[in-house]
């Protein structure tokens, strides 16, 4: 098992590293770089200034010295100053990260919450009315992109009641319930498409199970229903959904981009765009290596999590 | 000898009283309240409250409650001119030695929001500073009105409330510039590289948090050397990026008042979504031009340049990517919204006003002498800011020149790269939109149409436009003056050196307990100040 981890750390060290060089690369392929932004959107390009504030910010300096040196600071710690606002970049990010964190972890909740018992309840209830209208639920959940379900509520909202969550953020440490009420939706809708997901794979696996002799066995001894279906046959097919939904948690950081827009949440998602079109590299590249670290090491976890599922499996040496 | 009167001074003091009323109550009977903040939504983030350094309305909405000017323009007067300049930090100012030295009269009674007086040497500061005076005590590291202040040769602060601004050459225009929002007062013992995220100035409103990118509040300045402003007890800027939700947070009621770069359809989706809301229409002196890049051929020659601007059908932009709230006109704001702008007779005759049928006849047939016909057709890319403002019209323009047989296809290039493209001359024919900072002359042309300037995008040049801009911007009297951009815009024109597709409308929408919110015709960046603007709840 220590192996194993061991393994899996330096694949994931390997992998952030390839990360981090095509996040470099790909940020300096996009044309113009900040000096450019900063001088010519003003209409006013003077050489000597340029020079003078590429020199400022390193960007004039070779590329692997570039580098090297994002490189070694990010691995110490230091994340540099952001070019736009002049602030340290962890300044800029630290208050955008918990927002971005508790809707992802609340959507992915209410995915979870909702895939995992509509996909058992379409399982057992196959051919059932039950099973066709979850089945309609889940089809709706995969067409709809999040960002046109969340526009959607918000137009609701607005027409019907006359109310849409705050836009101006509200910490859950200052008002619990106004935050909730902020994030409850935003998270809904988000959640809503990967609920969709897991439903559909927690479904289809379920009737595999169900199908197994060791279910049939379970029965013929008379177990309970809840029994059999939650502790037997769920625990042994929640394998591929479990992977799923560390699969899943990736995307929706990607889906947090535009959801974060419509809800006017200041999170990193949102925030990652608009350090991306002012090309503040320092903001992208550790914004990006963060998101990318949170990614690897969910997935790892959820990697760990099989053998508590199915204690079958033994990791190799 | 006189008979006595008992009564005079207590008539003369009810006079006054109640001139005194009528200036301080509003058009609409209603006496002013105070308290309240004002929530609103900016036209986006504003990189920084340093106004001097940056080139987008988002700045001057976002930083102007923050700061004062010499002088400014009146917020209650709906066109900017020479005429509505009031006084802010100069009590007074006259002009002297022939329009060769300007003197500005400076309060007494004014302090900055740490508590420092204002004096003549934070003016002094300020403009050597963004004149790039070769001992100026500071730097600005982009100064993107630098061309403002050429023509000033010296600034003089003999005594603590006492300016002079020392000229080359006369020019009015100056007093304008001094009044835009683009040119506050800064202290000088405050780092300039603090106004990145922070503000110390004079102004009606104290800056109380900045969440760049997200959020700016002010609370109101006790110590406003104006009595009785502002009204607010603050204003909370709340950047929100997509248009439909600025729609429905002010049909909710989070917003008070929005609009900053909103359409008629968005006013109007939102007024039918919350019916009490009051939409405002008016001009905004910014205009949808055409770029066509005279340093590359074919558009060197002035038959394609004039077989483009006549394809481009009008009325077709009005009713189409304008939807119906536009003005027309030349390289300068028409009247009754402007000033300097051609007569509504001239502007009726300009190439793309006619009709449609006969002006595309005329296109086709300057394309043939051009040598671009059906069997070799002239094959051009349409570039412009991958911003829907901007790429609603660039696709009717598309469209447009399609049917005098160009082939023409669309390019939508990133915000961030849209002006150094363009400021390199990295395109054949673009659509860009100008916001004009002041609707003045010196303004607009020196800086879009002179020879070499970095602004020039279309690069553009004549030698005889230079010269006509240099005299014009010397001439002291107005109807002379006028004469002369007016003679310069004509030429403009027939050089298609940038046509003007129309000047856009701008929609603000606000809930009936919004009072004051001033709004300007011919500029959208020189009324932000709000402390005249009190809530009725």
């Amino acid at each position: 098992m220590r192996t194993y981890i061991a393994k899996r750390l330096l694949i994931a060290g390997i992998t952030l590293l390839g990360m981090s060089l095509l996040l470099f690369v790909l940020m300096r392929m996009a044309p113009g770089n900040i000096t450019d932004i900063i001088f010519e959107s003003a209409g006013y390009v003077d050489e000597a200034d340029r020079r003078k504030l590429e020199a400022e910010l390193g960007i004039d300096r070779p590329l692997i010295v570039q580098y090297g040196r994002w490189l070694g600071d990010f691995v110490r710690g230091e994340l540099g100053k952001s070019y736009r606002y002049d602030l340290p970049a962890w300044e800029v990010i630290k208050p955008r990260l918990p927002i971005t964190l508790e809707l992802a972890v609340l959507a992915l909740g209410f995915s979870v919450l909702l895939g995992v018992p509509f996909g058992v309840i379409s399982a057992v209830r196959r051919g059932h009315p039950i099973d066709y209208v979850l089945r309609v639920v889940s089809l709706a959940g995969l067409s709809m992109p999040s960002f046109w379900l969340a526009m959607i509520v918000i137009l609701l909202l607005v027409r019907s009641i006359g109310w849409i969550p705050s836009m101006t953020y509200v910490s859950p440490f200052d008002d619990l319930r106004a935050n909730l009420a902020q994030f409850l939706l935003p998270a809904l809708a988000v959640g809503y498409r990967s609920s969709a997901l897991i439903m559909r794979i927690t479904r289809s696996t379920m009737l595999e199970v169900l199908r197994e002799d060791y279910i049939r066995t379970a029965w013929a001894k008379g177990q309970r229903g809840t029994q059999v279906v939650w502790r037997h046959a769920l625990k042994n097919a929640s394998l591929p959904v479990v992977t799923l939904i560390g699969i899943e948690f990736a995307f929706l950081i990607g889906g947090l981009i535009v959801t974060e827009t419509v809800f006017n949440l200041p999170g990193v998602a949102r925030y990652l765009v608009d350090a991306i079109q002012f090309r503040d590299y320092p903001i992208v590249q550790n914004l990006a290596m963060l998101i990318a670290i949170v990614v690897v090491f969910a997935n790892l976890t959820v990697d760990l999590l099989y053998t508590w599922l199915d204690p079958r499996i033994k990791y190799g040496a | 000898m006189m008979r006595p009167r008992p009564l005079r001074p207590l008539l003369s003091l009810t006079a006054v009283l109640l001139l005194l009323a009528l200036a301080v109550v509003p058009a609409t009977g209603q006496a002013p309240k105070y308290g309240g903040v004002l929530v609103t939504s900016p036209l986006s983030a504003t990189p920084s409250l340093s106004p001097h350094e940056e080139s987008t309305v988002a700045t001057t909405q976002q930083a102007s409650p923050c700061f004062n000017n010499l002088l400014a323009y009146d917020p209650t007067k709906k066109v900017e001119g020479v005429d509505t300049l009031i006084p802010e930090l100069a009590e007074k100012w006259s002009w002297q030695d022939n329009y060769r030295n300007l003197v500005f009269f400076l309060r007494k009674d004014v302090k900055f929001h740490d508590g420092k007086p204002f004096t003549s040497q934070d003016v002094k500061y300020t403009f050597d500073m963004v004149r790039g005076a070769p001992d100026a005590k500071a730097k600005l590291k982009v100064n993107p009105r630098k061309l403002w202040y050429d023509n000033v040769e010296h600034i003089e602060a003999p005594d603590p409330h006492t300016v002079v601004f020392r000229l080359k050459r006369p020019q009015p225009s100056l007093l304008l510039m001094l009044a835009s929002g683009y040119s506050p007062v800064y202290p000088a013992h405050v780092p300039l590289a603090d106004f990145k995220n922070k503000c110390i100035g004079t102004g009606p409103f104290k800056l109380k948090e900045n969440r760049p990118g997200e959020l700016i509040e002010y609370v109101k300045n006790p110590d406003y050397f104006i009595k009785g402003r502002p009204y607010l007890d603050g204003i909370k800027f709340v950047v929100i990026r997509d248009r439909s939700t600025q729609i429905a947070a002010v049909q909710s009621g989070q917003l008070d008042v929005v609009g900053s770069g909103w359409n008629r359809t968005n006013a109007e989706n939102a007024k039918s979504g919350a019916p009490k809301l009051i939409v405002i229409e008016t001009d905004s002196n910014v205009n949808d031009n055409v770029l066509i890049n005279f340093k590359r051929p074919p558009f060197n020659d002035v038959r394609v340049r004039r077989a483009i601007n006549l394809a481009l059908d009008r009325k077709a932009y009005l009713v189409g990517p304008r939807q119906g709230a536009a003005t027309y006109g030349g390289a300068l704001l028409p009247r009754p919204a402007g000033v300097w702008g051609l007569p509504a007779a001239e502007v009726a005759k300009l190439p793309g006003m006619g009709d449609p049928v006969k002006q595309k006849a005329e296109a086709k047939k300057l394309l043939a002498e051009a040598g671009f016909g059906p069997s070799n057709p002239l094959k051009i890319t349409v570039s412009t800011r991958a911003l829907a403002i901007y790429v609603d019209t660039a696709s009717w323009m598309v469209d447009q020149l399609q049917q005098v047989g160009v082939e023409a296809t669309l390019e939508q290039i990133e915000t961030g790269v849209w002006h150094p493209k363009m400021t390199r001359l990295e395109y054949q024919v673009a659509l860009n939109l100008t916001g004009i900072g002041i609707d003045d002359p010196d303004a607009q042309l020196f800086e879009n149409y002179r020879c070499g300037s970095q602004r020039n995008f279309s690069g553009y040049c004549s030698e005889e436009i230079d010269r006509l801009m240099v005299e014009q911007s010397q001439t002291l009297d107005p109807k002379k003056r006028l004469a002369l951009v007016q003679d310069i815009d004509r030429k403009l024109q027939a050089d298609a050196a940038r046509p003007i597709l129309g000047w856009g409308k701008q929609h603000y929408v606000h809930w009936p307990h919004v009072k004051g919110w001033a709004v300007h015709e011919n500029s959208i960046y020189n009324v932000s100040r709000r402390q005249d603007v009190w809530l009725d709840k």
